[in-house]
């Protein structure tokens, strides 16, 4: 019996884990990705025959490809904005003394203490027409600009939420760092901006890395933002996904775009982390 | 006027004061270290001087030119960090190259000069590796060949060799000496390792809880220690208390009776004295036939030499003596003490306490 432990243990211990990850979810993808396949009729529903049609009727469509594009792009641009103000905002955070340094650790990791339809909400009033930006708008002379309801709006709101996502990895790596190499970049003719950029940047790469792969996730796969600030018009893919199954009904179809959803943003991180992490991994060990 | 001088330079933390008035000259092309325990404000002084902290009252001179206020990257001094603190991610001829690189030096007449800095800190084929990929010793040079390519006026050293082991500590002292021979770089050098300070440089700046206490050259420093502290800092030193009898023009040294010749110095009867005496200036011979006698109480074999404590009847005595391949007397074996008057050193604390 005291034989057969060891060999039961980590079996035990790792068991929690492994059934509340195959319970919620392996076993809903498998479903979903069977889904996908059934048949769907406007009368009677659910069939239980299979086709591809769902997946046809996504790569020949332009309203699916058109929104897919969107998505990209906004996550795209969202990871970009989080990584140029992450940056320099974890920088400046990994400079500050103690007592600072709390207060706005606190700060950045606050907004996640706040729900996002939360904050969703509190950007569309900030961001209505009547809102506060527009108010702020007029009275300097320029007018009323639309900002609800754009992509702008849903790339600020995206920024707002992901940005810890990003700043907390590259601070992390920044923590790692020999501060006197920094140092040794100025003794060496280098002014403070060339330093940051030739020789702290690179070594807080793999920490970007990190970071852009969380946030191009969570903004690819946004659903609360898009939805309360794209309005009903301006979707991304997690909105769809949802209006498929909630609106029209069609379920099959809903289950096609996101088994697509998640297999485009697999591959997509898969391929910048193998070669941004490959180069970095060559040259930092 | 020096090549670099500092002038009443003083660094005061909040109540603390790491580095208070420090005045100091260097010639050009001099090799001096800054010796010191730990907290006593020598690597705070090369940091002023390298532009790294700001100096709270006082002024540095280089060749003539107030840089007190200058930035680091505008004062053009080459640091060889502690940490080394090489960039990771470049090569071993990419990090030589990058203060050339900010200097604007074309490509060819960089790759030149790189070339050359690597053949003279020995690391010719191995500059396509990266930093992890050097033992300790190779990453130092790499450190060093960083910082003289931009041929800088200063060569400023943070403790350069503490993180190599005893073997390689002692052939870099040598290596670091021969290279900066070679190049005739001004070389200021930090260090709490008096062995390092004393074998290479030309003059050695005792620092005591932020001040300069003595600036000397190294054989000066050993032979005429200005403070008790250094002279148990700086080597190994026997130290005794004892007071002063003076009989016309000269007198002796005393302790608890035991009459003692020293050095002459000029002191009233009764003054009461610090002896000291370096282990090697005393000689072992057989009992009787000294000044002094005493009963071995160990004995230590370090190599080149004997190490034996000695107890005698005015305490414990270290002494040393070379190894000469015959083994010397053991532990437990009387013998006695001898030594030139002028190697017992009197200095005289005050004229209280003095023995009656």
């Amino acid at each position: 019996m005291s034989r057969a432990r060891p060999a039961l243990t980590p079996w035990l211990l790792v068991s929690p884990g492994a059934l509340l990850f195959l319970g919620l979810i392996v076993l809903p993808l498998v479903l979903t990705f069977i889904l996908s396949f059934h048949v769907y009729d406007h009368t009677t529903g659910i069939k239980n025959e299979f086709t591809l049609a769902h997946y046809a009727a996504v790569v020949s469509d332009d309203y699916y490809l058109g929104i897919f594009w969107r998505t990209l792009r906004l996550a795209a641009l969202t990871t970009l904005i989080c990584a140029a103000v992450g940056l320099p905002e974890a920088y400046v955070l990994s400079r500050m003394r103690d007592p600072w340094r709390s207060v706005f650790l606190l700060v950045i990791i606050g907004p996640l203490l706040v729900s996002v339809v939360v904050r969703a909400f509190g950007w569309s009033m900030l961001l209505g027409s009547t809102g506060l930006v527009n108010q702020l708008l007029q009275a300097l002379g320029f007018g009323t600009a639309k900002l609800l309801y754009t992509e702008s709006a849903i790339v600020i709101a995206l920024v707002h939420v992901m940005l810890p996502f990003m700043v907390i990895p590259i601070w992390t790596s920044l923590q790692k760092l020999d501060p006197m190499v920094e140092a040794a970049a100025w003794s060496l003719g280098a002014s403070r901006f060339t330093a940051l950029r030739r020789v702290v940047m690179p070594q807080v790469s793999l920490g970007m890395l990190s970071g852009s792969l969380i946030v191009f996730g969570l903004s690819a796969s946004a659903f609360a933002i898009p939805g309360l600030l794209g309005g009903r018009r301006l979707k991304m893919a997690a909105t769809l996904v949802y209006d498929e199954y909630m609106h029209e009904l069609n379920w099959p179809l809903g289950a096609a775009i996101a088994i697509m959803v998640l297999l485009a943003n697999l591959i997509i991180m898969l391929a910048y982390n193998r070669m941004v992490e490959a180069r970095a991994r060559r040259t930092l060990g | 006027m020096g090549f670099l001088t500092l002038e009443s330079l003083s660094k005061v933390y909040g109540e603390l004061a790491a580095v208070r008035d420090v005045d100091l000259s260097v010639a050009k092309g001099e090799f001096v270290s800054l010796l010191g325990p730990s907290g006593c404000g020598k690597t705070t002084t090369l940091q002023m001087i390298a532009g790294l902290v700001e100096p709270s009252k006082g002024k540095i001179t280089l060749d003539g030119r107030d840089i007190t206020r200058v930035t680091p990257n505008n004062r053009g001094l080459g640091i060889v960090f502690q940490s080394y603190a090489l960039f990771p991610h470049m090569t071993v001829a990419q990090n030589v190259a990058f203060g050339l690189e900010m200097r604007k030096v074309p490509r060819a007449e960089r790759e030149e000069r790189v070339k050359a800095m690597l053949g003279l800190v020995h690391l010719g084929q191995f500059a396509e590796r990266y930093p992890r990929q050097l033992s300790g010793g190779q990453r130092q040079r790499v450190a060093i060949a960083r910082a003289l390519v931009i041929q800088p006026p200063v060569l400023l050293l943070d403790e350069p060799l503490s993180n190599l082991d005893a073997k390689l500590r002692e052939e870099m002292q040598f290596e670091l000496r021969r290279i900066q021979q070679r190049v005739g770089t001004t070389t200021i050098m930090v260090t709490h390792d008096q062995a390092e300070a004393l074998s290479i440089s030309d003059r050695v700046v005792v620092m005591e809880q932020g001040r300069m206490t003595q600036i000397d050259a190294p054989y000066r420093l050993y032979e005429r220690p200005a403070t008790a502290f250094i002279s148990s800092f700086v080597g190994k030193m026997n130290r005794l208390d004892g007071v002063w009898r003076r009989h016309g023009a000269s007198g002796h040294a005393e302790i608890a009776g035991m009459k003692l010749p020293s050095e002459a110095v000029d002191l009233a009867d009764g003054y009461a004295v610090a002896l000291s005496i370096r282990p090697e200036k005393l000689l072992l011979k057989p009992a009787g036939q000294g000044r002094l006698d005493g009963k071995i109480v160990n004995r230590f074999f370090l190599g080149s030499y004997w190490l034996f404590n000695v107890e005698t009847a005015i305490g414990l005595i270290s002494v040393s003596v070379p190894n000469d391949g015959e083994e010397p007397a053991s532990e437990g074996d009387t013998v006695a003490l001898d030594w030139t008057p002028a190697s017992l050193r009197v200095e005289a604390l005050s004229a209280q306490g003095a023995a009656a």
